[in-house]
């Protein structure tokens, strides 16, 4: 029940945070530096595999674009 | 006269109709411009001593390479398919002790925790086909994706289709994503040796695979007492299925800042325990085959040549909950150095919980070269039913050796370097170099685990 609480809280943070940022308007001719590969919200392609590792040798998965199923790990 | 006033007008109006329509026409920017791509490799390695196949003790060893292709086709302005084909090779010194008793440094071939046997289980590989479909709508405020996923290895088979959708707005400055997937795999499923011979003799160890085989017990006295836990039995359910649902809303802040925030929650059914994976129980007696004088030492890596008979295949509920949820936070520092990071807190309710920070400082060296160090810590609080070798009680209901759902934290570094040629100047006919990345990473357990991994990434536009 504890860890579920937690849960809630961190969920209300953000959702919080949403609310407060989320009226933030860039014109598209500023958003140059936005549109930098670099600043993409997402892991790399390159990324992949090692998340795949982690996902294997790690007890925690999702939340990062990568699988969440689709293979045993059992080497 | 009002006659001709009413088809200049009705003129006008078609004109100005077809213009808008060419207009239309003109501005609506192609998602993908031309066919994409990409040669994904890596190779990975790693070195253990908690192998989860011999219950929690020997040697991890593993290497890995890892070729993909990903080709990606616009079919029309608006609707991209993309091909993602990749197989997996890997050599893995625990996954061939499923069978450590048909290679070894003596005479009976009994080999140890210690040291891979070249059993079938050593090599595998591991294939993969994903098909990936979005359209776009005209204003490009609207995604819609669909996936359909196979994978094959040599003890399990996965199937998977998934559907999302992503809708932009205020100036697109704000998205909200929400996807889900399904995956419904099967078991092949591959015993510890001794345990499926023991059912095909039908619990006689003086017959069928054991008739040559002496069984040691803890004092190395040969005896015949040895069996699996009572009611062992191999596994009835063989279905793995996940179902997911993912809920994504990134936000831009500033000019040189944004950030997204996502929640998965995902729910796993089925046979969720692997039935390789050996327990051992220290409420009930050891027995061994190989050489009685290395039961000493047996916990030792001088140990080449005895094996503990397994109790039991590592068992775990028919369920498990997954919640993980977190942030990416990106920020433009200036023309050379962007900050990129993200954070994930998960829960699930087997007992695990971790945190996972990654930072990585991209810098631009030129127009053309990026290089980018990165940063990971990882830390997870260890599963209700893991406990390390022969330290599990064989009155529980749920047991597992597997050091992945320990106790334990870890630390990553990564290098990358990235060429980027945006006007694709080097050509062999049609098909132009768009970029080439590297990284490596370096991984380690405050266990005795580490790894490492070198990937690489070609990109080719074709025009």
């Amino acid at each position: 029940m504890k860890k579920f609480n937690q849960v809630k809280n961190l969920l209300l943070f953000f959702v919080l945070v949403n609310s407060s940022v989320s009226c933030a308007s860039i014109k598209e001719y500023e958003k140059v530096n936005i549109n930098d590969p670099d600043m993409e919200l997402s892991q790399r392609q390159i990324c992949r595999f090692e998340t795949n590792f982690q996902l294997y040798r790690e007890g925690s998965s999702g939340g990062n674009g990568g699988k969440v199923g689709g293979g045993c790990g059992c080497n | 006269m009002k006659k001709n006033v009413l088809l200049f007008l009705l003129l006008i109006c078609g004109l100005s109709f077809s213009q808008d329509k060419v207009k239309d026409k003109v501005y609506k920017k192609r998602v993908l411009e031309s066919i994409e791509i990409d040669f994904l490799t890596s190779y990975y390695n790693q070195e253990g001593n908690n192998a989860s196949v011999t219950g929690g003790i020997g040697n991890e060893d593993l290497q890995d390479f890892s070729p993909t292709i990903v080709v990606s086709i616009p079919l029309s302005d608006d609707d991209v398919i993309s091909l993602d084909l990749g197989i997996s090779t890997y050599t893995s010194a625990s996954s061939s002790n499923g069978n450590p008793f048909d290679a070894g440094t003596n005479s009976d071939k009994t080999s140890s925790p210690w040291y891979a046997s070249s059993g079938a289980s050593k090599v595998d590989t591991w294939k993969n086909l994903n098909v990936d479909y979005s359209n776009s709508s005209d204003d490009r405020n609207t995604i819609i994706t669909a996936n359909i996923s196979s994978a094959t290895e040599w003890d399990y088979e996965s199937l998977g289709f998934g559907a999302g959708i992503t809708k932009l707005f205020n100036n697109k400055n704000t998205s909200v994503s929400l996807s889900t997937k399904i995956y419904l795999d099967k078991w092949i499923p591959i015993y510890p040796k001794e345990l499926d011979a023991y059912l095909d003799a039908e619990g006689n160890t003086n017959s069928g695979y054991f008739a040559n085989k002496t069984i040691f017990n803890q004092q190395g006295l040969s005896t015949n007492k040895w069996s699996p836990l009572k009611g062992f039995g191999l596994i009835n359910d063989k279905s793995r299925n996940t179902y997911s649902i993912s809920f994504l809303f990134s936000q831009i802040l500033t000019k040189n800042t944004q950030f997204a925030f996502f929640i998965d929650l995902i729910k796993q059914q089925g046979w969720l325990a692997n039935p390789l994976q050996r327990v051992y129980f220290s409420d009930l007696d050891n027995f061994y085959i190989g050489n009685p004088s290395s039961i000493s030492i047996y916990t030792s890596k001088l140990n080449k040549d005895v094996f503990h008979l397994a109790d039991d295949i590592e068992r775990l509920p028919s369920t498990r909950i997954k919640i993980p949820i977190g942030m990416r936070f990106n920020y433009f520092l200036n023309e050379n150095l962007t900050l990129r990071s993200y954070y994930r807190y998960y829960y699930d309710d087997w007992g695990i919980n971790s945190h996972t920070l990654n930072l990585e400082l991209p810098v631009k060296l030129s127009d053309k070269f990026t290089f980018y160090p990165s940063y990971r810590f990882y830390s997870q609080s260890k599963s209700d039913y893991f406990e390390p070798y022969d330290k599990l009680l064989s009155s529980s209901k749920y047991y597992t050796s597997d050091y992945d759902l320990s106790t334990f934290n870890s630390n990553q570094l990564g290098f990358g370097l990235k060429y980027v040629d945006i006007f694709t100047k080097f050509k062999i006919w049609d098909v132009g170099l768009k970029s080439i990345d590297l990284n490596y990473s370096n991984y380690k357990r405050n266990s005795d685990f580490k790894s490492s991994i070198v990937s690489m990434a070609v990109k080719f536009i074709i025009d």
